[in-house]
């Protein structure tokens, strides 16, 4: 048995027990309906499907006390605008998108990875560019964001990378699961750039399983929850899923056993992460995971691991760089949170048969090999 | 009298054919030139192939040095192709040729690897038979050693 197999199963013994779930309240069903968005901007942008944003919903129950929206973002990637304006003019849509929600938002989460090389650069863009939305924002970094000064300028801009604060009944939490790497640098002598550059390269060897939570951060966790009723709604943001997905280009936390410890009290918990470009649904122990499309590109499904309660989304259209890609609204409706897709370049989120999936072409795939030579 | 030297002439010739084939049988590869490959030289044919997939991934994954060693230009927008396709999954080798829509033409991995550095990366197309384009199709081919071929497959 491999070690990712020997991983997969440990994790189905210890999340996936007879009678453990998700609260029943946190039930799923699903919708299609056109955004207003997409209504009121019709005169001006009808010409192609590409511009009609038709939303996903994942419908789940909750108690929050007052209906409320609030917006995801994330995975932006952006390179200087001199290099590439690409990414950026999705960055200025995701923002006027955002800042058009009707009613609008109560707050804007930044799921992480608003740079790609972490440059101060490209980190200002971001700030610069964001700032297109009025409403109250919050960040957590990314693993692209960190590695170049080790956190330093997304600190002056953004402040702690984790943080809680209550909104209308419900407890929100940014977990930091990108700046606990396992020192691969030092004893290689890396300079910050090449440290980097092995940092952004997702299925790169020599950073190795670098998300994580932390023990410190998990102690930090327990605390902030240890007051909160433990049937009332908790949802926790995060860059990396919080179970194991796939670990070679890590989309897990390596520390899921220690967080599933610290919140298995909690029965509506709900972790909605970035990092995976892609739609995925989970439910892991008491709590269900939602991942999130990125502005910059979408990624394959991984060759194996993909959770059996992911409905897959399209394969996106290598050519149509808004395809596949955009960002998310999430309202908060009395009982219910509504999780909203918007897909720049589709009608229909999911695929709508095999073969419009990813998942129809079976892939047997090797790990890179360059990256195990050379000067380290 | 005529006809029995034909008929001697026959038999001599089935004679010495019937020989040469009986010596072609027993002697076999060493007297066709074919020896047996050795341990050596499967570890050379697995070097060349080898380097050919290490100069493919550093170029697959955006490595400028390589990219100017081997005179090409993947892109020039940072892009690489391993951003989209990280252990060159999503690159179906064992699907081509095919019909390929976003060409809307009948292609080769090699116009795919083309349409790819041209389009998504805005980088300079590479003659199909350079070496560039030998070590990436060595690269994506044997990231995905074992799929199954399915040529065509949509």
């Amino acid at each position: 048995m491999s070690e990712l197999d020997h991983v997969r199963r440990e994790m189905a013994t210890v999340l996936q027990q007879p009678g453990v779930c998700p609260d029943p309240s946190l039930r799923i069903t699903r919708r299609t309906f056109i955004h207003r968005s997409c209504l009121t901007g019709a005169a001006t942008v009808a010409q192609t499907f590409a511009w009609w944003p038709l939303l996903n919903t994942i419908d789940v129950a909750y108690a929050a006390e007052q209906p409320f929206k609030f917006a995801w973002v994330s995975d932006t990637h952006l390179y200087p605008r001199s290099l590439n304006t690409r990414f950026v003019d999705k960055v200025v849509r995701a923002a006027k998108e955002v800042q058009a929600m009707n009613p609008p938002a109560d707050f804007m989460i930044f799921g992480g990875d608003l740079a790609q090389l972490g440059k101060i650069e490209e980190l200002e863009l971001g700030n610069e560019l964001l700032k297109e939305v009025g409403v109250r924002k919050v960040f957590i970094p990314g693993e692209h964001d960190w590695y170049l000064d080790m956190g330093k300028k997304w600190g002056q801009l953004f402040g702690q990378p984790n943080w809680t604060f209550d909104h209308k009944g419900v407890r929100f939490v940014g977990l930091d699961t990108v700046s606990r790497a396992p020192d691969y640098w030092t004893m290689r002598k890396m300079s910050p750039e090449e440290r980097m550059g092995h940092m952004a390269t997702l299925d790169g060897s020599v950073a190795g399983p670098w998300a994580g939570v932390g023990r410190d951060q998990l102690d930090w966790l327990q605390k902030i929850l240890a007051n909160w009723d433990k049937s009332r709604p908790v949802v926790i943001f995060s860059h990396n899923p919080l179970y194991e997905y796939y670990p070679p280009w890590n989309f897990w936390v390596r520390d899921w056993r220690e967080v599933n410890d610290v919140l298995k009290p909690y029965t509506k918990v709900t972790n909605i992460h970035g990092h995976v470009h892609q739609v995925l649904y989970n439910e892991i122990g008491t709590m269900r995971s939602i991942g999130m499309l990125a502005t910059s590109w979408p990624w394959p499904y991984a060759p194996e691991g993909v959770p059996k309660l992911t409905r897959p989304m399209v394969r996106a259209d290598p050519g149509d760089f808004y395809d596949g890609v955009g960002w998310s609204g999430v309202s908060m409706n009395n009982d219910r949170i509504e999780t909203e897709y918007i897909m720049w370049g589709r009608k229909e989120v999911y695929a709508q048969s095999p073969e419009d999936s990813s998942l129809s072409q079976p892939e047997i795939l090797r790990p890179r090999i360059a990256d195990r030579i050379g000067p380290y | 009298m005529i006809a029995r030297t034909t008929f001697l002439v026959a038999v001599s010739r089935a004679s010495l054919l019937g020989m040469l084939t009986a010596i072609a049988v027993l002697v076999g590869p060493a007297v066709a030139n074919k020896d047996p490959v050795t341990p050596q030289q499967l570890q050379a044919y697995e070097e060349v192939f080898m380097e050919q997939v290490k100069k493919g991934d550093l170029l697959f994954h955006g490595d400028d040095a390589t990219a100017k060693q081997m005179d090409v230009v993947l892109s020039t927008t940072g892009w690489a192709c391993a951003m989209c396709h990280p252990f060159a999954s999503d690159t179906h080798p064992q699907a081509f040729p095919k019909f390929q829509v976003s060409m809307n033409k009948f292609a080769t991995l090699r116009d795919m690897i083309n349409w790819c550095i041209e389009k998504p990366n805005q980088g300079e197309k590479i003659d199909p038979d350079s070496d560039a384009m030998k070590a990436l199709e060595a690269y994506i081919y044997w990231s995905n050693t074992g799929s199954v071929l399915v040529p065509g497959k949509y």
